[in-house]
């Protein structure tokens, strides 16, 4: 089954990534503090040891202008000003090495020696942001596409692994049928939502078949509970027909007759539909749908010439069709009678058949409400007081069933019936 | 022709009795499946016509014996079980037709004596009836010798007549008869009187009686007795 919805493990993947990307951003983010103010401090440390070092050679009696070179720098400056605390800036500054002036920690501090104060700098180059950055992301990105290699690779192997028992019950809950009767079974599979997911299904689908054998007995039990009285009645009026009666009594009978055909007709058709709920009926095997429509027409054909109806066929003889044949029969059977029952004499009947749709249009006395609603339950176009208006509620049901579309319509004064397949 | 109904509903058997005894035909019942058994293998009968649902099992389970113990009878069921499967299980399992309940007593009639002809001579038999003769192997009907030219319903509907003279066939019966299950409401349709009409013309006019009468909107009959 292909479409446009996305595989779990693509969802997972997808998400866990952009969660790794915003985790990477974040820590990034920090580490480039962390590294940046790290360094600075080490720095600053390293800066101090060496002022420190310096003023202590001062102290032992080294002339201060003899130690001065590139990085130092020893100003005397007016003693009565107070000590200046060590501190620490950035600053632009020469660099011998590199030829010209790059960002410098500096760091001073002043010290009182043998009467004099001075004031002792010391520069060091500092690792430029920049280059922290480029650190940062790069150590970053490498650690991003490891990631997406482990995961394109592994996590898809895993989480197939993981994920086995739950396509495993997915693939049985899809192969469940009513008509093999038998209920979800799985075998242990260790992980604990799994097993409750498919201890769950098991118990649904026992509880599903016994609600379903329950519904398909008590249809059946209705069913034959009506049609045993109803033939005892039939059996009882076809005996009275045959004694001696007068035209009174005759009419009784036959009112009574037909009202038990009646009866009948809907204990039969409500079966059928009921039946067609339950999907009693599987496809076993393709059949040919065009012989279908030749055998129906060849068993009413009488009928339309009776009636003169002028019929027109359009049907490919190739139309195949996953359908039971039985089911196949009813709704061939159904419609094509419909379209002559509730025709007009010297109408006429167009069929069209190919691997895409069935369409029969027939003439008839214009609908007076929607024509879509005939194809509810005991909703009736015509005044025919015979017709128990069921029959394409089944011919919708075999639709609804088989995945087929049904349209109803009536359009240049002829009534037309379009079943798309697919 | 002898017979065993198997059937546990007093009602019905006593209705298929009376229609079919008055066929001349001899109709032995069972009430269950204990005393059918019983009766299948003490006595020798044409045909057997079985209810699927007995009080003491499913009438398949006679099936199986009477083709275990090659029993030389037919199988007519008769069920008000018209699940599928079961009646192609039944078909499947070696029963020569089998009708859904409700049944038309006459259509009832109407596949047994088909059965017993398919049994007895393979359908190789002609039906005389006066003037009117059918070989039904051919869909052949003749009035005095001479052919009729029926189409093929109007052939069922002579000889489903025939098969049930003197009886009153009630249109839905004929239409049942004519276009099987799903499309009996086409008795309203006027299609019986149609059909009727038209065979009664083939036959007068080749000659034949006016057997066929109107029994006031009921149905047809058709009168051996007319004169």
């Amino acid at each position: 089954m292909k479409n446009n919805r996305m595989q779990l493990i693509n969802i997972i993947t997808l998400w866990y990534l952009g969660i790794t990307l915003a985790a990477l951003l974040v820590g990034g983010f920090f580490i480039y503090n962390k590294l940046g103010s790290e360094i600075d401090f080490e720095l600053g440390m390293e800066l101090t040891r060496e002022i420190d070092a310096y003023a202590e050679r001062i102290e032992k009696g080294a002339p201060p202008n003899r130690l001065l070179y590139d990085k130092l720098e020893i100003t005397e400056i007016p003693f009565d000003l107070p000590i200046e605390e060590l501190h620490l800036r950035d600053t632009l500054a020469y660099h011998d090495p590199m030829n010209r002036n790059e960002i410098q920690l500096k760091a001073s501090k002043s010290y009182k020696i043998d009467g004099k104060h001075y004031r002792i700098s010391y520069y060091n180059l500092v690792v430029e942001a920049d280059d922290i950055t480029e650190t940062v992301v790069v150590t970053m990105l490498s650690v991003f596409a490891i990631q997406l290699v482990f995961i394109g690779i592994f996590f898809r192997f895993i989480s197939k692994k993981i994920l086995s028992p739950f396509h495993k019950s997915l693939d049985a809950v899809q192969g469940f049928s009513f008509q093999k009767n038998e209920p979800l079974q799985f075998t242990k599979n260790g992980i604990s939502e799994f097993e409750k997911l498919n201890e769950f299904l098991e118990r649904m689908s026992k509880k599903l078949l016994t609600d379903y054998r329950q519904i398909k007995e008590f249809s059946e039990n209705l069913s034959h509970e009506i049609q045993t009285p109803s033939a005892v009645i039939r059996g009882k009026l076809e005996h009275l027909m045959n004694g001696q009666i007068t035209g009174e009594q005759a009419d009784l009978i036959h009112s009574a007759y037909q009202n038990n055909e009646r009866i009948n007709r809907i204990v039969r058709s409500l079966g059928m539909l009921a039946k067609l709920e339950n999907e009693e009926f599987e496809a076993p095997q393709t059949l040919n749908l065009s012989s279908y429509i030749q055998k129906t027409l060849d068993g009413l054909d009488e009928l339309i010439e009776m009636r003169s109806i002028q019929l027109s066929t359009e049907i490919d003889p190739m139309v195949w069709l996953e359908i039971h044949p039985f089911v196949a029969e009813v709704l061939l059977t159904n419609l094509i009678g419909n379209a002559i029952k509730h025709n007009i004499d010297h109408g006429s009947i167009h069929i069209e058949l190919n691997p895409d749709h069935l369409r029969i249009e027939n003439s008839g006395k214009a609908p007076k409400t929607d024509p879509e609603e005939f194809l509810e339950r005991f909703k009736k176009g015509s005044e025919l007081p015979d017709s128990i208006g069921l029959g394409l509620a089944i011919v919708k049901q075999i639709c609804v069933n088989y995945g087929f579309r049904i349209f109803y319509y009536y359009e240049n004064n002829m009534h037309v019936i379009r079943i798309l397949f697919r | 022709m002898k017979i065993l109904l198997v059937e546990d509903n007093p009602e019905l058997t006593q209705n298929v009795v009376n229609y079919l005894s008055g066929e001349g035909i001899l109709c032995e019942t069972a009430q269950n499946l204990y005393e059918a058994q019983d009766k299948i293998l003490s006595f020798d009968y044409d045909c057997v016509l079985l209810d699927l649902m007995l009080p003491d099992g499913n009438g398949l389970e006679l099936l199986e014996i009477i083709k275990s113990q090659k029993i030389e009878t037919s199988v007519l069921i008769i069920s008000a079980k018209d699940a599928l499967d079961d009646r192609l299980r039944g078909l499947d399992e070696g029963a020569d037709d089998y009708l859904p309940k409700p049944f038309h007593l006459s259509e009832l009639l109407a596949r047994l004596k088909a059965i017993f002809r398919r049994s007895k001579t393979g359908g190789f038999d002609e039906i005389v009836f006066n003037e009117i003769t059918i070989e039904i192997h051919q869909l052949l009907a003749k009035v005095n010798g001479h052919p009729l030219d029926l189409t093929k319903k109007e052939f069922d509907l002579l000889l489903f007549f025939i098969t049930n003279k003197n009886r009153v066939l009630g249109k839905q019966a004929i239409a049942q008869h004519l276009w099987g299950d799903y499309t009996d409401d086409l008795a309203n349709f006027d299609f019986v009187y149609q059909h009727v009409k038209n065979l009664r013309k083939k036959i007068t006019g080749a000659g034949g009686k006016d057997y066929i009468s109107t029994v006031y909107g009921i149905g047809y009959k058709f009168d051996p007795l007319v004169s």
